[in-house]
């Protein structure tokens, strides 16, 4: 089965911030391989391979995960947990990308794992430039490990749920 | 009823009389119960009310916080958007277009600007005050350094003295510097040469840390809108800004137990003057906790 290799997972709920989001990454040509999922529940199911994503394989995980915390169903910080809590998923880079600088939200953030966390500037212009930092740090700077996802059998997406 | 009596005795001990008087003080008793019960009942309204304010503070606050919070996403929308067009179609409209989208920019700008502050004001009222000993000669030689760019091209004479180890929390202590000295450069632009002083006074006792600058100065009529929320004493054209700097600083000098004050003329410079309140450290800090919680 050919599958296209995701790089990017942004988790956004805000159908205006995903499009200002994706503008930003195609300016920079990362947005060829991005996948929007609109809340928290989908998320999940697309990085476990589970419901609406279950014919995907785990073999590929995205390289980074772009998390808004404020989302339907299953919120941002609960998302994160997931992640991290799983060992197929905990090494890939977590960027939370959020309206809030609310210090518990930081180091909630942190103390669940956490790989950055930015608050969305105001002004587009210093939004374009962190959402270009952020792209170019963590998929052509940051030197990930060396990928051995592994595919999704029965067993491991039930261990998902 | 009260009961009184007396004997009176000769200067051998002989008895030569007695006197024995019975006085209705129930009025007095009454009287004396009633203040008493009054005085109670004051207390506890004062309870009362204290919390009842408390709380209807505290809930303000959080609706400042949350409003200033969720006004971010659309302004962000708006700034992006708009910047979008500018970029992809700007070339193609005419000029009045083009000026219109520039002033919702413009716009868009200043009141992430105004969000912002608002969203630091909110967050100082919630901060807890950590008090360290710390040398104010670092904290304005730090800020100082950071405005830099803010005075680039200009002549600026700094004439910050030796000032005191004092009881704060370093990084509130540092905003109201960044404030104070902003607006002192800010204020000073017209000046070919501005002047700008640090200073400490002994005000009655206590000893008050000063900025003096020689900028424009303002009235003293207006003196009491200084440090309200939203209060400018300038035109924008004129001198830019968001009016919650000063209510900033305010905010952290009474977190402190201090207090602050301005003297100023039109035109000819402004002074601020400021206090840390109470030296104790205890009692700075209740005191500080009481004021965090009613400001």
């Amino acid at each position: 089965m050919t599958q296209r290799q995701i790089e990017i997972l942004l988790v956004e709920d805000n159908p205006d911030d995903v499009e200002l989001t994706l503008h930003a990454l195609r300016k920079e040509n990362l947005a060829n391989n991005i996948h929007v999922a609109r809340d928290g529940e989908e998320a999940l199911e697309f990085l476990f391979c589970n419901g609406a994503h279950a014919e995907r394989s785990m073999e590929r995980p995205p390289k980074l995960i772009l998390l808004d915390l404020k989302l339907p169903k299953v919120d941002g910080m609960e998302v994160l947990q997931r992640i991290k809590a799983d060992e197929r998923t905990k090494t890939i880079p977590v960027v939370i990308l959020t309206s809030s600088k609310e210090e518990r939200d930081l180091v909630k953030g942190y103390g669940l794992g956490a790989n950055s966390y930015i608050q969305k500037p105001v002004d587009f212009d210093q939004f374009r430039q962190t959402v270009k930092s952020v792209g170019l740090y963590w998929l052509l700077i940051n030197q990930p490990p060396v990928s051995d996802g592994l595919p999704c059998t029965a067993e491991q997406v039930s261990g998902a749920k | 009823m009260l009961y009184n009596a007396s004997v009176f005795r000769s200067e051998s001990g002989e008895v030569e009389g007695v006197f024995a008087a019975a006085r209705d003080v129930t009025e007095r008793k009454r009287a004396e119960e009633e203040v008493h019960r009054l005085n109670e009942e004051l207390e506890q309204r004062v309870i009362q009310r204290t919390a009842q304010l408390e709380a209807a503070n505290k809930e303000l606050e959080a609706f400042t916080y949350s409003v200033s919070h969720d006004l971010r996403a659309p302004l962000r929308h708006i700034s992006g958007f708009s910047k979008m067009l500018t970029e992809e179609f700007g070339s193609t409209l005419p000029p009045d277009a083009q000026h219109h989208l520039q002033r919702i920019q413009e716009g868009t700008r200043r009141m992430g600007l105004l969000v912002d502050d608002l969203l630091n004001l909110g967050r100082i009222g919630r901060h807890e005050v950590k008090l360290k000993a710390t040398g104010l000669n670092s904290i304005v030689n730090e800020v100082v350094d950071e405005l830099k760019p803010e005075w680039a091209g200009r002549q600026v004479e700094w004439r910050v003295a030796n000032l005191p180890f004092v009881e704060c929390d370093p990084a509130l202590m540092k905003q109201v510097f960044q404030n104070l000295l902003s607006n002192a450069v800010k204020f000073t632009r017209t000046r070919s040469q501005a002047v700008i002083e640090v200073g400490q006074k002994d005000q009655e006792g206590t000893p008050a840390v000063f900025v003096r600058d020689n900028g424009v100065g303002f009235n003293v009529k207006y003196a009491d809108k200084l440090f309200g929320v939203f209060q400018r004493l300038h035109r924008p054209e004129d001198f830019e800004g968001t009016g919650v700097g000063l209510a900033t600083v305010q905010r952290i000098v009474q977190k402190h137990g201090g207090r602050i004050w301005a003297e100023a003329e039109l035109d000819k410079g402004a002074t601020f003057f400021f206090t840390l309140g109470a030296s104790d450290k205890t009692e700075l800090q209740t005191n500080a906790a009481t004021v965090g919680a009613k400001t």
